[in-house]
C-alpha cells in the first residue's frame, strides 16, 4: 500500500531547450519524511511544481494514491490532498494573516465564521497569533514562511511539499519550526517532502532522501546513506562535517 | 480585506443612504438633480467595472461594452415590444452578464495582462461597430430615440413621474439602484467570494494551490461585474432617452470611467464612488471646454497612477497600518 502513495514516473519537464527535470522516477512512502537534495538549479522546485500541478510535465506521469493526476489542475490536486509552500513566498498581501489562511478553508465551503475559527488554530500553530490581524504584506521573510505553512495546513493535506521553509528564518527560531514540522508527521500523519539546504536540519528531519543534479536523480535511499554519498558530500561537505 | 473596504463599510453605505434621502428636501434645481443622477448611474457603472479591474485584478478595459449592451437591450426591447422598463432593465443586466461570461472564457486562457486589455478593448469596439451597423434596429449613429421612460408608480397617495421634466423621479431610481447595488455587492464581497477574488488578485498560483478553482471564480466575477454595469446602462437609457453607439460604447466613455476608477481608487470598494462624484461634477463645470475634457481626464489618470496610485480612497489614513516590524536577522540561505 505504502508504495502507492506518490509515484513520479519518468518525469521530464523542459522549458524551451532547458531540461529542468530529465526522466525522473521516484516514489514516496506514506508517513515518512523525504528530503530532496541538490545544488541550485537542480530542479527541486520544478519537481514540486510538477507534483502540485503548477507546471505541466513534458513527459511522464505523477500518481497520487494510485490515481494519475498528471493532467489535473493545481486546485483539484489540492482537494485530493497535495499541499505545497512556495520557496519565493506568495502571501496575499492585502489580506490579513488570518484571512490568508481562511482562503483555503472558505474555498472548501466553510462559512466565514467557521473558516476564521479554524484558521486561528493554524495561525497559532505556526506562532503568528500576534500578527493575525496584520496585513500579510508587512510580514518579515521568516514570518511569511510560517504563513505559507499555515495556509498549506489549512488545506488538510496528506502530502505536504515544503520548499525551503527555513530559508530567511532567523536562526534562533529554526529549531522551533523544525519541531512543528515533526509534530505534523507525528500528530497529523502528514507525509512530508522537504527541500532544504541545511544538512543539519535534514539529518534531523528526514528518513529518506533523493539527490538531484541537473534535473536527474543521482542517488536515492535512506537519509544517512545519501548524505554519505560522495556526490552529496562534495556539495554539502562543510555541513556534513559540522553535523557529524 | 480592511484595506479594500475601510473600517466600517456598512456604516459608510448608511451614511450615503442618509445623504441621498436628504437631497429631495434641499432646495436644489433640476439641473443639480440631473448631475446627481448621472453621478449615481456612473458610480454604479464604475463600481461594477472595479470588480474585475480592481478587486479581481484583471486589466479589463472593455466594460463600456456591457454598459452599451445593457442600455440597448433594455431600450430596444421596451421600445419594440412595449414591455415596461421596470422589467427590461433586468433583461439588460442579464444579457450583459451573459456577454460578460462569454467574453470571460477566452480571458481565462490569457496570462498576460496587456493581452487581456487588448482583447477586452477589441470586444468593446466590436460591440460598438455592431450597434452602429444594425441600422434597421438601432438607427446607428443617428441615435436611437423613442426610448420609453420608466412608468409612473404611485406610493400611497402620490404618484412619481419619470422622464423629461421629472428630475426627482429619475434621481430616486438612480439612488435606489446605487444603494441596492452597493449594499448587495458589499455583502457578496465581505463573504468568501470577496476573500477569494482578492486572493486571486494577490497571488493566482498560490490561490490555486490552496484549492481555489480559478476558472469558476473568474467567470462568476465577470458575470456579476457585467450585470452591474449592464443594469447601470439600462437605467441610463431610460433616463437620457436617446442612445448612440459612440456615446455609450466609445472611447470617451472608456476614458471617463477609467479616470473615475483610477482617481477614486482602483480595488477600493468605495473608490469608484468618489471618482464618479468628482469627475461627474467637474465635467459639468468644464462643459465649455468640450473635447479638452478628455485631455484633462487623460492627464488626471497619468497623475494619479504616478502620484497616488491608491486614489482618493487610499489617501485616508489607514488606521490599521502599523510601522513595519524590523525583521530579525535572517539565516543565510545558501
Ligand atoms: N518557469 C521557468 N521557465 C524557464 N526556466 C525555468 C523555469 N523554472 C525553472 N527553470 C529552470 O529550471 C532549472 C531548475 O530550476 P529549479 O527552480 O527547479 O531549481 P532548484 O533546484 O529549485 O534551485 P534552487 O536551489 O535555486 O531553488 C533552472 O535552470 C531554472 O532556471
Ligand atoms: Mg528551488
Amino acid at each position: 500500500m505504502a508504495a502507492d502513495f506518490l509515484r513520479v514516473e519518468q518525469l521530464t519537464v523542459a522549458f524551451g531547450g532547458i531540461f529542468a527535470l530529465k526522466d525522473v522516477s521516484l516514489s514516496i512512502d506514506e508517513g515518512r519524511t523525504t528530503a530532496i537534495l541538490g545544488p541550485n538549479g537542480a530542479g527541486k522546485t520544478t519537481l514540486f511544481n510538477a507534483i502540485s500541478g503548477a507546471v505541466r510535465p513534458t513527459a511522464g506521469k505523477i500518481r497520487f494514491l494510485g490515481e494519475d493526476v498528471s493532467t489535473k489542475s493545481p486546485s483539484s490536486r489540492c482537494h485530493s490532498g497535495i499541499a505545497r509552500t512556495f520557496q519565493i513566498t506568495q502571501p496575499f498581501g492585502s489580506l490579513s494573516v488570518i484571512e490568508n489562511v481562511m482562503v483555503a478553508l472558505a474555498t472548501k465551503g466553510a462559512s466565514m465564521a467557521e473558516a476564521r475559527r479554524e484558521a486561528a488554530t493554524y495561525v497559532e500553530f505556526v506562532g503568528l497569533s500576534a500578527k493575525a490581524e496584520d496585513p500579510a504584506r508587512v510580514l518579515s521573510t521568516g514570518q511569511r514562511k510560517r504563513l505559507e505553512l499555515a495556509r498549506a495546513l489549512a488545506t488538510h493535506p496528506r502530502l505536504l511539499l515544503l520548499d525551503e521553509v527555513t530559508g530567511g528564518v532567523d536562526r534562533p527560531s529554526i529549531p522551533e519550526l523544525l519541531s512543528l514540522i515533526r509534530r505534523l508527521r507525528e500528530e497529523r500523519r502528514i507525509t512530508i517532502v522537504v527541500v532544504e539546504h541545511n544538512m543539519e536540519v535534514l539529518l534531523d528531519l528526514a528518513d529518506d532522501a533523493v539527490f538531484l543534479n541537473r534535473g536527474e536523480v543521482v542517488v536515492t535511499g535512506g537519509m544517512q546513506e545519501v548524505a554519505g554519498h560522495e556526490a552529496v558530500r562534495s556539495i554539502y561537505l562543510g555541513d556534513i562535517d559540522a553535523a557529524a | 480585506m480592511l484595506e479594500v473596504f475601510g473600517g466600517h463599510p456598512y456604516r459608510a453605505i448608511l451614511v450615503w443612504t442618509l445623504m441621498l434621502l436628504v437631497v429631495p428636501f434641499l432646495p436644489l434645481d433640476d439641473y443639480v438633480l440631473h448631475i446627481l443622477t448621472l453621478f449615481l448611474i456612473f458610480a454604479v457603472f464604475a463600481t461594477g467595472w472595479n470588480l474585475t479591474l480592481g478587486i479581481l485584478g484583471l486589466k479589463t478595459l472593455g466594460h463600456h461594452a456591457f454598459f452599451a449592451i445593457g442600455a440597448y437591450a433594455s431600450a430596444l426591447v421596451s421600445h419594440y415590444f412595449g414591455i415596461s422598463p421596470w422589467i427590461t432593465i433586468w433583461l439588460g443586466a442579464i444579457i450583459a452578464a451573459i456577454a460578460g461570461i462569454v467574453i470571460g472564457f477566452p480571458i481565462l486562457r490569457i496570462r498576460s495582462m496587456p493581452h487581456v486589455a487588448i482583447v477586452t478593448l477589441a470586444f468593446a469596439e466590436i460591440v460598438r461597430l455592431v450597434l452602429s451597423n444594425l441600422k434597421e434596429i438601432t438607427r446607428g449613429e443617428l441615435g436611437f430615440w423613442g426610448i420609453p421612460p420608466f412608468d409612473p408608480i404611485s406610493i400611497g397617495g402620490t404618484t412619481i413621474q419619470f422622464g423629461l421634466g421629472n428630475a426627482f423621479g429619475s434621481f430616486a431610481v438612480a439612488a435606489v439602484m446605487f444603494v441596492g447595488v452597493h449594499l448587495l455587492l458589499l455583502m457578496l464581497l465581505k463573504s468568501r467570494s470577496g476573500l477569494t477574488f482578492l486572493a486571486i488578485r494577490d497571488g493566482e498560483a498560490a490561490a490555486e494551490s490552496l484549492g481555489v478553482k480559478l476558472a469558476a471564480w473568474k467567470l462568476f466575477a465577470f458575470g456579476v461585474s457585467a450585470a452591474i454595469v449592464g443594469l447601470s446602462g439600462a437605467v441610463y437609457a431610460h433616463y437620457v432617452l436617446i442612445l448612440t453607439p459612440s456615446s455609450v460604447a466609445g472611447p470617451d466613455m472608456l476614458i471617463s470611467l477609467l479616470a473615475m476608477i483610477i482617481v477614486g481608487g482602483v480595488g477600493r470598494f468605495f473608490g469608484p464612488i468618489y471618482g464618479a462624484l468628482l469627475l461627474t461634477v467637474s465635467s459639468e463645470l468644464l462643459r465649455d471646454f468640450g473635447d479638452y475634457r478628455m485631455l484633462l481626464y487623460g492627464a488626471l489618470i497619468v497623475v494619479f497612477v504616478f502620484v497616488a496610485p491608491t486614489g482618493i480612497a487610499g489617501l485616508k489614513p489607514a488606521s490599521w497600518r502599523k510601522p513595519r516590524e524590523s525583521a530579525s536577522q535572517p539565516a543565510e540561505a545558501t
